[in-house]
């Protein structure tokens, strides 16, 4: 692969290596970053109120281009140290083209290790994600990538029902070594509802959504969301958690309508 | 009128050693479309992309000097491997030459690979060390794979746990260990996550696979692990795998764990993103993909491994001069399928003959028919036409649809037929090959 590359560059013209250099180069965000995107959502307006954020520092991946508005991969990534005393203490998404624009607001400690998510969205038509966080010394970073949606009759998704409401998957890592970062992913099985979809004799399905989410590490907070309509069906969670010794972590998950349910996995570090 | 740059024809085609059939053919051309001068393009992959465009760039615009660079002398399509994999087709009925590309249409066929392009001097360099040079180039590579993106899938991986999604040896050796397997084994099919070459193609795979198992080795089981949460023509095939086979497909999508993350092709075991372990007696693994390697080596890729290009015309967005057709380029809501290959091809190689005539490009209209087969006489169809709107492909509103759901036998068969007969129509289009010639 290395080699593939370093041969082009020797053979491509200027023009080529250029382009190249460019392909080699590009940060994921930076082809679509748009630093004033956070203006045109009102909810993220008000957060900010007289706050400017400083745009970069939030890397958001997303495909340029989906078949499948109604479950989009997204990984976002700030890049600030997670010490005590200086950390990424909130992270707010939006779908700034969305009837109702919040997505989600994720919460870190330092336990986290790092503030990194990955998860699944809901994109009603081509637009704007945004990211905004907040540091623990109150500073504002922001980020923002374009995505468009197109309509597919050869992906289109047949709106099934969710089986096994409720049912929850958890996996840790299960061995790391002491300040190692590992991954967690979270899943549970939800349609959440938007509220704003009618079923076949035309009636509004009620809205229907798991609300809020919790991870503790031996009975401290690594991480607490609040998940919005935007999440796709399923909520899909990845994130980073990174403990100093062996022990368990603890999940709660909570609907709107008020059940609730819980999973633990645990680690061992060495 | 464009220059010629670089060596001539002949002189190239002798540093090559290919003098034949295709080099006399400048004499027989019609004289009125000398306009045009002869102008060079150069065509890279003879796939369903590849051999349309150089075939109609000389129907559009006979004066022009094509030729068409791909490695291997007899080409097997995709399209009806699954046919094979359910018994239903020969391998051999599936392959197809470029005798009618060199015979009847004038095109120069050069088996061998294109390694590099220097977009400078407009030349590829060639496996066999020689250059050619271009003042158009096409490239219609298809997929290559991502290698070791899903752990522990690499090429080594492929001779136990084969992808089978690139016609050929991969094909057979499916074909060869499911007929190996015992009865009462398991077949799983690991399907990865949008984009990917032909939508439909895991699903049908495993229609046909359950006709074969349910014929041979009816104790056998089928297990589907999905990345994805839905697919295309979900609901048609669902009730057709009912319908047909009862329960033995069984389909994970990954909301119920179905994400496989790590391969074992020693054991043949995959375990997915929540830990589990799943052995299976063959195992099929369609792999991420991207863009064919000489798309990377062209600058034409970006960072997702596809091309973006010009929705009008698909000349690259990144390199002027080239084009990208097929399954290597960003052409969505356009699936990746033979069809759309075949279409993009004719409007491209429109597109190249009016911009060297000096005319506007004519402004195009795409569409795609993707038939799947879940059992024998029982066809199920997807249709879209798209267009160009605001700068950007759009399927054109209420164009295509679906197969209806509930439809009777009588429906399916018809289906069913029109597939053969479709396969039968594009290879006649992109290679000038008959069934059975
Ligand atoms: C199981 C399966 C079933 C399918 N069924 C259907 C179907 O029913 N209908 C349908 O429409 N589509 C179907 N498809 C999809 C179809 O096969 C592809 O979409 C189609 O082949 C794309 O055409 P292409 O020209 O982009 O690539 P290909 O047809 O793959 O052609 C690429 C060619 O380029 C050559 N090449 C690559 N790199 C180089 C190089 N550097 N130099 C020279 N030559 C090179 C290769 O050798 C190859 O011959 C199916 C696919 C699969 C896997």
């Amino acid at each position: 692969m290395k080699k593939a590359v370093a041969s082009v560059r020797a053979w491509a013209g200027r023009r080529g290596a250029l382009a190249l250099a460019a392909l080699l180069m590009a940060a994921p965000a930076s082809a679509a970053r748009s630093p004033e995107s956070w203006d045109r959502i009102a909810p993220a307006r008000e957060l900010l109120g007289d706050a400017k954020p400083r745009a970069g520092g939030i890397e958001l991946r997303l495909p340029a281009v989906t078949q499948d508005g109604s479950s989009v991969p997204l990984t976002v990534r700030v890049d600030h140290p997670m010490e005590e005393g200086n950390f990424v203490e909130a992270l707010y998404l939006f779908a700034s083209g969305n009837p109702s624009p919040e997505l989600a607001e994720i919460r870190f400690t330092p336990l986290a290790g790092e503030a990194r998510i990955d998860t699944r969205i809901r994109l009603d038509g081509s637009q704007t994600v945004v990211a905004l966080a907040r540091t623990s010394r109150g500073e504002w970073l922001a980020g923002a990538r374009e995505v468009r949606v197109t309509v597919s009759g050869c992906n289109s998704r047949s709106a099934g029902s969710v089986e096994n409401l409720m049912e929850v998957r958890v996996r840790a890592p299960d061995r790391l070594r002491a300040g190692q970062t590992g991954d967690v992913r979270t899943l549970i099985n939800h349609p959440m509802e938007t509220g704003l979809r009618a079923d076949a004799e035309g009636r509004v399905i009620p809205e229907r959504i798991v609300r809020t989410f919790r991870v503790e590490f031996e009975g401290r907070t690594v991480l607490e969301a609040r998940y919005y309509r935007a999440m796709a069906a399923n909520p899909y969670l990845l994130f980073p958690v990174a403990p100093e010794r062996s022990g368990t972590l603890s999940f709660f998950w909570k609907e709107d309508a008020g059940e609730s349910v819980t999973a633990e996995a645990s680690i061992r570090v060495s | 009128m464009k220059a010629i740059p670089g060596i001539s024809r002949r002189e190239a085609l002798r540093l090559l050693g290919v003098v034949g059939a295709g080099s006399l053919l400048g004499a027989a051309l019609p004289l009125k479309a000398r306009s045009l001068g002869s102008a060079r393009v150069v065509v890279v992959g003879g796939g369903f992309g590849g051999a349309t465009a150089a075939k109609y760039l000389k129907r559009f615009a006979p004066s022009l000097d094509v030729t068409l660079v791909e490695p291997q002398r007899r080409f097997y399509t995709c399209p009806f491997t699954n046919l094979y994999l359910g018994g239903l087709r020969d391998f051999e009925s599936l392959g197809h030459d470029y005798r009618q590309l060199t015979d009847h249409y004038g095109v120069t066929v050069v088996h061998e690979r294109a390694e590099a392009v220097d977009t400078e001097r407009k030349e590829i360099r060639l496996s066999g060390g020689a250059a050619l040079s271009w003042d158009r180039l096409v490239l219609s590579p298809g997929i290559d794979f991502r290698w070791g993106e899903l752990e522990g899938y690499d090429e080594a991986a492929a001779v136990k746990a084969p992808h089978a999604w690139k016609a050929g040896p991969q094909t057979m050796l499916l074909r060869r260990q499911l007929e190996a397997m015992p009865d009462g084994g398991t077949f799983i099919l690991v399907a990865p996550d949008n984009p990917f070459r032909c939508p439909p193609g895991p699903y049908e795979r495993v229609s046909m696979i359950a006709h074969y198992l349910r014929t041979e080795k009816p104790r056998s089981k089928i297990l589907l692990l999905d990345a994805k949460d839905s697919f295309s023509k979900q609901g048609l095939f669902m009730e057709g795998w009912k319908e047909n086979y009862g329960d033995l497909i069984e389909w994970v999508p990954r909301s119920s764990d179905g994400r496989v993350l790590r391969v074992d092709a020693g054991r043949l075991e995959v375990e997915t993103e929540f830990g589990e372990i799943h052995r299976a007696d063959v195992l099929n693994v369609v792999p991420p993909q991207k863009a064919g390697f000489i798309a990377e080596r062209a600058g034409v890729a970006d960072e997702t491994g596809w091309v973006p290009v010009n929705p009008k015309t698909f000349e690259s967005t990144r390199v002027p001069g080239i084009y990208v057709i097929g399954d290597a380029t960003q052409a969505a809501p356009m699936p990746k399928s033979g069809f759309v290959a075949n279409t993009q091809a004719k409007i491209t190689a429109r597109a190249i003959a009016a911009d060297l005539a000096g005319k506007a490009p004519p402004d195009p209209k795409w569409a795609n028919t993707c038939y799947s087969l879940i059992a024998p006489g029982w066809g199920i169809t997807v249709a879209g036409v798209y267009d160009v709107h605001d700068g950007n492909l759009r399927e054109v509103p209420d164009s295509g649809g679906v197969s209806p759901l509930g439809a009777d036998r009588s429906f399916r068969a018809r289906e069913a037929t029109y597939a053969e007969a479709w396969y039968a129509g594009i290879a006649h289009d992109t290679w000038g090959t008959r069934p059975g010639a």
